[in-house]
């Protein structure tokens, strides 16, 4: 027994000791620099003023709250439209029809594209001189580029959605078909012989039975999208800016003192992730106990 | 020469309050066929991992041929164990699964396709050496997974509920070959079962173990005669128990004295339990009986093909008897008879 | 009438594909044809005038073998960059197998105290960003000097690689059988002829599929490599960043094509294997 519990100790400590010292190390240390502690500069003193600065003070409170709003809006947006765009996509591809493998490599293949080469791709389709502009002109619906609408690099974000839509729908996608996949058609099969119709047995059977895979990918992509850096970088503007690029710009600030409110922001993005993940977990255990 | 002593062998699991296995000791003498019979969850596969050293035991000793085993590295011991489950390589195909041992032991290959093609023979599996062993059957897997087993010529064999997984039909032939095959290599074996049935019909001694515990270790037969408590007599089929009451040699019951032949009488405390197999029992419409004749009446009659079972009430107690079909078709139910419990077949237990 | 619907449901599906490949498309004609005007939509001349501005095709005339060794020999930026990208992913790659190994053999095979704490503590830094830490990790590895270090791009790689191969090794542990393993050692094997023979063929497919992806995920990087690297390590998504920034659309787009071929091999060759349920897939939040 006691060879036993040195194994598991021993196998384990390797990779814990990578995620403790590298990554809650870098918490640690970025949450006492959000609190003042900066030896490089001779600070010592705990105290919550980046903290306050971000939130309220004149200078900076604006731009955070406008920040946070996109934030939330560019998650929400995009993980709603991506999961909606998979399940019909999901839907429609599982039954049979020519060319099924080549569909569903295709609406797999942005799965292992990275980000930022999905966020050029927005910029390569969807700019006033992207493809996209290029077909509305050549079809006459446009005369110069200026008259196409602004979706990159736009103050509402749609460019980050689109690109965050492309990306992970492939991943709801993915995940949508194995769920269809192992459940069969038997359900649905059932439901029609008791009656329902197409628009039923989507509604009181298929949704349900995906809804708890459906809404654990969301959350990992609402999460994602909530704090990843390189597509706002790349398709954002300036005002408002997307919480995570802020964090990074206030940090590159040659201002050093910017640099604690720039902690400060990457704890608080942290923050909302964790409260979100929390609370995600504390409605599905409330719901298993329900059942 | 391979004779396997268990020493005081004890092993405990987290999260268990019992030990998995209690003390067990146990001689098997080179040469024999062994089973270990007990319910799942008994302790006798923890018994055969110890043997074969996958497990440590937290106490006791595990010898063969008086030297002992568990200072020696589970490959290096000779002791081989063929799992329930058959475990053939899935990669490799039946030549590569059976040579596996002798390659371990850097054999040259032409000698080991040789002694391959012996080992297929053995097991009557010719011409099947290169499929791959999802292309077998459950009965064929058997065979190789056995044959695999005894190509090395391993000092103990171990079988992890060799019949478990095939079909009825199978179970006989594959009893067959596996005594068969043991007698031939007289290997010294050891198989784990939780069917008394086939622990009967194939082993020369049974060790049954109940909770970590053995229980008894002796031959079928007495399983059947003799059993050591009603907990070993219950799990061979014994139904019929009595509580008695030793008086010098005649031991008291609530049918009346019974006269008692068996030779643990001094080992009897006072209160003991008597049992008797119901095809040991006989009835009659007449006393005719010397001895240990009790009046009773017939509850039911249940036939069963070549036997056919009475369930007959004296005073409180209810005995079953078995007798063969042929020939006593007039005893109904509620029919007064007398019945005759020989005091040579008669067995007394302490608990 | 129900024919029509699924007439339409199949024209709805390839018109969606056509819509998630424009942008592949769009690298395409980017990168072979050097004066792409608006409103063209198909391009009046080819040319690899952007692949000879990245030294990575001499220039006409020049097309020979030599011509090629001696371009890729004056170690361009992108073949730099391309060469880095892959040695850090290989060894980051290796390196987090290794570790990973017997850990997930316990966390699959075994049930102990704290296992769902350790499993929570592994899990955590899939699902925070990584901004959360790797502003605070970076002054760290300033005052440790790993800052602008190989070693410290190849560190800080570990920690969303960890994870995710920790937890889809455990996947494949989970549905394995060390029965197996002891089969060969009664049989004769040690414990090494066992870990080559029998251990590693089991576990071999679902590992290459890890390891691919885990690849994938250390090929992506782009925030952590920009700032534990400082500058001073230069990978693929750092240098189609910064082209991207500038504004080239014609490098811009060579660059993205070498960048994305390994993403779309490895898919090529690992479909089969990607599924919601191997936990393979887990791992793409992070490219």
């Amino acid at each position: 027994m006691g060879g036993e519990r040195l194994k598991i100790i021993l196998s384990l400590t390797p990779p814990l000791l990578i995620i403790i010292t590298l990554f809650f190390g870098g918490i640690l240390y970025g949450l006492l620099q959000s609190l003042g502690y900066q030896p490089a500069i001779g600070k010592y003193d705990i105290n919550f003023s980046a903290y306050y600065n971000v939130l309220f003070s004149e200078r900076y409170a604006r731009m955070f709250w406008t920040g946070l709003g996109l934030n939330l809006w560019v998650s929400f947006a995009s993980t709603f439209l991506a999961a909606v765009f998979a399940l019909f996509a999901a839907l429609a591809i599982r039954k049979t029809f020519f060319a099924k493998t080549i569909c569903n490599f295709i609406y797999s293949l942005n799965l292992p594209m990275p980000h930022l080469v999905v966020a050029v791709g927005m910029i390569f389709v969807f700019s006033q001189s992207g493809l996209l502009a290029r077909f509305a002109s050549q079809l006459g619906f446009i005369n110069s580029p200026g008259e196409f609408p602004v979706l990159v690099r736009d103050k509402y974000g749609f460019g980050i959605i689109l690109a965050y839509i492309w990306k992970e729908a492939a991943f709801f996608f993915i995940i949508l078909m194995s769920v269809l996949q192992s459940l069969g058609e038997n359900f649905e099969e059932l439901a029609q012989s008791l009656g329902a119709n197409k628009w039923q047995r989507f509604r009181y059977v298929i949704l349900p039975l995906v809804m708890p895979n459906l809404f654990s990918a969301s959350i990992i992509v609402f999460a994602f999208s909530f704090g990843a850096y390189e597509v706002p970088a790349l398709l954002g503007v300036i005002y408002p800016q997307m919480l995570p690029v802020m964090a990074f710009e206030f940090f590159l600030n040659p201002d050093l003192n910017a640099r604690s409110e720039g902690m400060a922001l990457s704890i608080i993005i942290a923050l909302i992730v964790m409260i979100l993940v929390i609370i995600y977990f504390w409605l599905t255990q409330a719901k298993i106990r329900k059942d | 020469m391979s004779d396997l002593k268990i020493i005081n062998l004890v092993k405990n699991f987290q999260g268990m309050n019992r030990p998995a296995v209690n003390n067990v000791n146990l001689d098997i003498n080179s040469g024999e066929l062994v089973a270990f019979l007990g319910p799942s969850g008994c302790g006798k596969t923890t018994i055969l991992k110890m043997i074969t050293g996958l497990f440590d035991p937290d106490n006791g000793d595990i010898t063969l041929d008086d030297k002992t085993l568990l200072t020696t590295p589970t490959e290096k011991r000779g002791v081989v164990m063929v799992f329930q489950n058959y475990l053939l390589f899935p990669y490799m195909n039946v030549n590569e699964n059976v040579g596996f041992a002798l390659k371990m032991k850097g054999i040259e290959q032409s000698i080991i396709d040789t002694k391959v093609r012996e080992m297929l023979d053995l097991v009557k599996l010719p011409d099947i050496g290169l499929r791959k062993p999802k292309q077998l059957s459950g009965g064929q897997q058997q065979r190789v997974a056995l044959a695999r087993a005894l190509i090395a010529t391993p000092r103990l064999l171990l079988l992890d509920e060799p019949l478990s997984n095939l079909d009825a039909h199978l179970r006989d032939e594959m009893r067959e070959l596996i005594v068969t095959i043991q007698k031939k290599l007289n290997v010294t074996t050891i198989f784990v079962t939780h069917d008394q049935e086939e622990a009967v019909l194939l082993a020369d001694k049974i060790a049954l173990i109940f909770d970590g515990e053995l229980q008894n270790y002796t031959s079928p037969k007495n399983y059947y005669e003799r059993p050591k408590n009603t907990k070993a007599a219950k799990f061979f089929g014994g139904v019929n128990f009595i509580k008695t009451k030793k008086n010098n040699n005649q031991l008291e019951s609530e049918l009346g004295n019974l006269i008692y032949d068996g030779n643990n009488i001094d080992e009897l405390e006072i209160e003991n339990i008597v049992t008797i197999r119901p095809e040991n029992i006989k009835i009659s419409d007449k006393d005719e009986y010397d001895h240990n004749s009790f009046k009773g009446l017939i509850k039911s009659v249940i036939f069963s093909g070549t036997h056919t079972r009475y369930k007959i009430l004296i005073k409180n107690i209810e005995l079953e008897c078995s007798l063969q079909s042929v020939g006593i078709n007039n005893i109904k139910e509620n029919d007064e008879i007398y019945v005759h419990l020989p005091k040579n077949k008669i067995w007394g237990m302490n608990d | 009438m129900n024919s029509n619907l699924k007439k339409i449901n199949i024209y709805a599906i390839y018109l969606g594909a056509i819509i998630l490949i424009l942008p592949l498309i769009a690298f395409f004609i980017n990168a072979f044809s050097f004066r792409w005007f608006y409103p063209q939509v198909i391009p009046k001349e080819l040319s690899l005038q952007a692949w000879v501005r990245l030294k990575l095709i001499p220039k006409s005339g020049q097309r020979s073998f030599e011509g090629f060794i001696d371009l890729w020999a004056s170690n361009p930026a992108v073949i730099k960059a391309l060469i880095n990208s892959l040695t850090i992913g290989f060894l980051v790659t290796v390196v987090s197998i290794i570790i990973a190994l017997p850990a997930a053999r316990v966390l699959g095979l075994l049930n102990f105290r704290f296992k769902k704490l350790i499993i929570f503590i592994m899990v955590s830094p899939t699902i925070l960003p990584p901004i959360a830490f790797v502003l605070g990790l970076n002054i760290n590895f300033i005052s440790l000097g790993f800052s602008g270090s190989f070693l410290g791009v190849c560190l800080v790689h570990l920690v969303p690689i960890m994870p995710y191969v920790v937890l889809t090794m455990t996947g494949i542990f989970a549905n394995y059988n060390p029965d197996f393993e002891h089969q060969a050692r009664t049989l004769g094997a040690n414990k090494t002829k066992t870990f080559f023979l029998i251990t590693l063929p089991a576990i071999a497919p679902g590992m290459v599929v890890a390891a691919l992806f885990a690849f994938l995920v250390s090929w992506s990087q782009y925030l952590l490599t920009f700032l534990i690297g400082a500058g001073k390590v230069m990978t693929l998504p750092l240098l189609v960043f910064s082209t991207a920034s500038s504004g080239n659309p014609a490098l811009t787009a060579a660059i993205s094509i070498i960048f994305i071929f390994p993403a779309i091999l490895i898919l090529f060759f690992t479909s089969k294997f990607v599924s919601g349920e191997s936990g393979a897939t887990s791992g793409f939040g992070k490219i």
